[in-house]
């Protein structure tokens, strides 16, 4: 039995997130959307757990953290110029150092992971992806084999599907 | 019988498209002459900074006592315009306030081309301006490092963070907007933002790690846009300087900062609808909201005028209450009577909501608001370097036409930048507004019910 899949639109993400959950309810293939907004419904419809980039973002804010320190300490210690018996690690203006590159290198981190596990910048084109996705329409891409794929239709078509089409040999990502 | 009122119909994703998109269409004459001017006075004013360079220093008004004045007043002044971008794109973002959605990309533009404006002051200002990365810290030969106490290496420090995190932060709520106009650009246009757009096809996976990144790295800005005026305010309040050493200056240029910030955003904005002709993005409910925080903000910034003035009456110290005498009555006094005009009486009339929602009237007001808060810098750098300690070292400054022409230049610079962004690149955010679309349903009725 060969692999198909179906390419539906919605006109909103409360249609959309519906299906995606009566598809996951019935175990029926993998399926990846598109969207034109970051949507809290099909976010929760679909259930992934949250995103590793703010782990990336805190070991970003550490790393810039710690920099901070060993710049300041360490060129401190590198010419030790004692003025008036007062130590040389005067730690209250490192503050501000240590902070400005808690949030660049938080912010860079950051900015760099959501590119890497959002898999971007790429020249493919996700099989299913429409024009249209990114302006008015919610996408669904089911893959699911041939035997499904009424079952698969029928269900979209309840769920509020606009337009419904198939495609043979199309992998989701 | 009067005729029923023209029914307009809700705005739908495609509208908002449609809207922003059109703004992005090739311009006309006008447009690439307005661009020339921009750009040809930029050129007049990189030329005199290259006669300066060459010549020193000696060719601005620069004299003892009096060495900071209109690069640094420049310098402080754009920063601070920047800051109303963070405002509007982070903290307002992490309030989740409404009415941000429609101006937030175009404060967050204008944050970044005033940051690039503000760092080039610093430079400017210097004798040597090749030395310049003498600030940073780099390993060489004599183990010679900045003092990381110094506040001009704390500033160094902040401001290139700023720029660096603003840019990002921009860049990515661009990128969704980008691939969209790519859908519908045909030519070298498509060619653009596809390469712009880095493949972004709003996949569940992209929006999941976005959403995240994107409020984290709101999180992050938010500190970072107070600490980089504080920082900035402290380049003169760790100095002992009289009209210069003060406690509140960090919470005091902040307020300001936000103020001649946002009156910028109106500055900017009001023409700009006019001209782009949309009215069905940008309502009157939006300029509502941006003349409230630049009322408060006047408010706080009157208060910090009276609690400095009341804190040198209050502390006795003779120097200091000479410093403030010169200021409120001496030759620059009516710099000091225009700044209080501009920045604590003429933005009162905004608690009248006809005058908030009438454009001519805000826009007039909002410029007040930028030369008042051009002024207040002035007037506390130059103004309180020329009344020093002692009698014997007053003096007093003259901008000479090398730094008037260089100010000019950074406006053009500024203005120019912001005008090529707006045509070749989405000035508004289609994927905020369509978030928001229900809120932007509301402010249109609501204008349609006023203007019946």
């Amino acid at each position: 039995m060969s692999t198909i899949a179906i390419i539906s639109s919605f006109a909103d993400d409360t249609r959309c997130a519906r299906a995606i959950e009566q598809l996951r309810e019935a175990e029926l293939g993998d399926f990846n959307t598109f969207s034109p907004i970051p949507s809290h419904k099909i976010e929760y419809a679909i259930g992934r757990s949250k995103s590793p980039v703010r782990w990336l973002v805190l070991a970003g804010g550490i790393s810039g953290v710690l920099t901070g320190l060993a710049i300041t300490i360490g060129t401190t210690y590198e010419w030790g110029l004692n003025a008036g018996g007062k130590p040389l690690v005067s730690w209250p203006p490192f503050i501000v150092i240590c902070f400005e590159l808690m949030v660049l290198l938080g912010g860079i981190f950051g900015f760099l992971g959501v590119l890497m596990l959002s898999g971007v910048p790429t020249t493919e084109t996700a099989p299913g992806y429409d024009g249209r996705f990114g302006g008015d329409r919610f996408g669904i891409v089911v893959r699911c084999d041939e035997a499904q794929a009424e079952r698969v239709e029928s269900m979209l078509k309840e769920s509020g599907a606009e337009e419904i089409v198939r495609e043979d040999e199309a992998q989701p990502r | 019988m009067a005729a029923a009122p023209k029914a307009i119909p809700e705005p739908s994703f495609r509208d908002i498209d449609r809207s922003v998109l059109r703004v992005m269409e090739p311009a006309g004459l006008a447009y690439w002459a307005w661009i020339g001017f921009c750009f040809t006075l930029v050129a007049i004013a990189a030329g005199l900074w290259a006669r300066q360079i060459y010549s020193g220093l000696g060719v601005t008004g620069l004299r003892q006592p009096v060495m900071w004045a209109v690069y640094i007043t420049n310098f402080v002044f754009w920063v601070g315009i920047a800051h109303s971008g963070t405002l509007i794109s982070a903290i307002l973002f992490l309030f989740r306030t409404k009415w941000r959605t429609a101006v937030y990309r175009a404060a967050e533009t204008m944050t970044i081309f005033a940051v690039a404006t503000a760092g080039l002051f610093p430079l400017i200002h210097l004798g040597r301006v090749w030395f310049f990365y003498w600030l940073l810290p780099y390993p060489n030969e004599r183990s010679l490092q900045p003092d990381f106490r110094s506040p001009l290496v704390w500033d160094a420090f902040a401001v290139s963070t700023y720029l660096t995190i603003s840019a990002l932060f921009w860049t990515m709520g661009l990128i969704p907007d980008i691939a969209n106009a790519r859908e519908a650009a045909t030519g070298w246009r498509k060619k653009f933002y596809t390469v712009l757009a880095m493949g972004w096809q709003g996949t569940d996976r992209q929006w999941r790690h976005y959403s995240m990144a994107y409020l984290l790295m709101a999180g992050l800005a938010t500190p970072l846009v107070v600490s980089v005026h504080s920082v900035v305010s402290w380049d003169f309040a760790m100095a002992q300087l009289p009209g210069w050493h003060s406690t509140i200056f960090a919470p005091y240029f902040v307020a300001g900062a936000i103020f001649s910030g946002v009156a910028m955003v109106i500055t900017l904005l009001i023409p700009m609808r006019k001209m782009l002709g949309i009215e069905d993005l940008l309502t009157e409910w939006h300029f509502d909201n941006l003349a409230k925080v630049v009322l408060l903000t006047s408010l706080v910034v009157s208060y910090s005028y009276i609690t400095e003035t009341f804190m040198a009456w209050y502390a006795g110290d003779p120097i200091e209450l000479m410093t403030f005498r010169m200021r409120y009555f001496g030759p620059w006094g009516w710099m000091f009577g225009m700044m209080v005009l501009c920045n604590c009486l003429i933005p009162l009339l905004l608690f009248s909501p006809r005058i908030r929602v009438n454009m001519i009237a805000l826009w007039v007001i909002s410029i007040f608001v930028n030369i008042g808060m051009w002024l207040e810098r002035f007037v506390i750098i130059a103004g309180s370097l020329r009344v020093n300690f002692e009698p014997s070292q007053w003096g007093s400054y003259h901008p000479s036409i090398t730094e008037i022409m260089i100010t000019v230049g950074s406006f053009a610079w500024f203005v120019g930048l912001f005008s090529l962004f707006s045509r070749f690149l989405p000035i508004f955010s289609m994927t905020e507004l369509k978030e928001g679309i229900v809120w932007l349903r509301k402010a249109l009725k609501m204008d349609r019910v006023k203007a019946a």
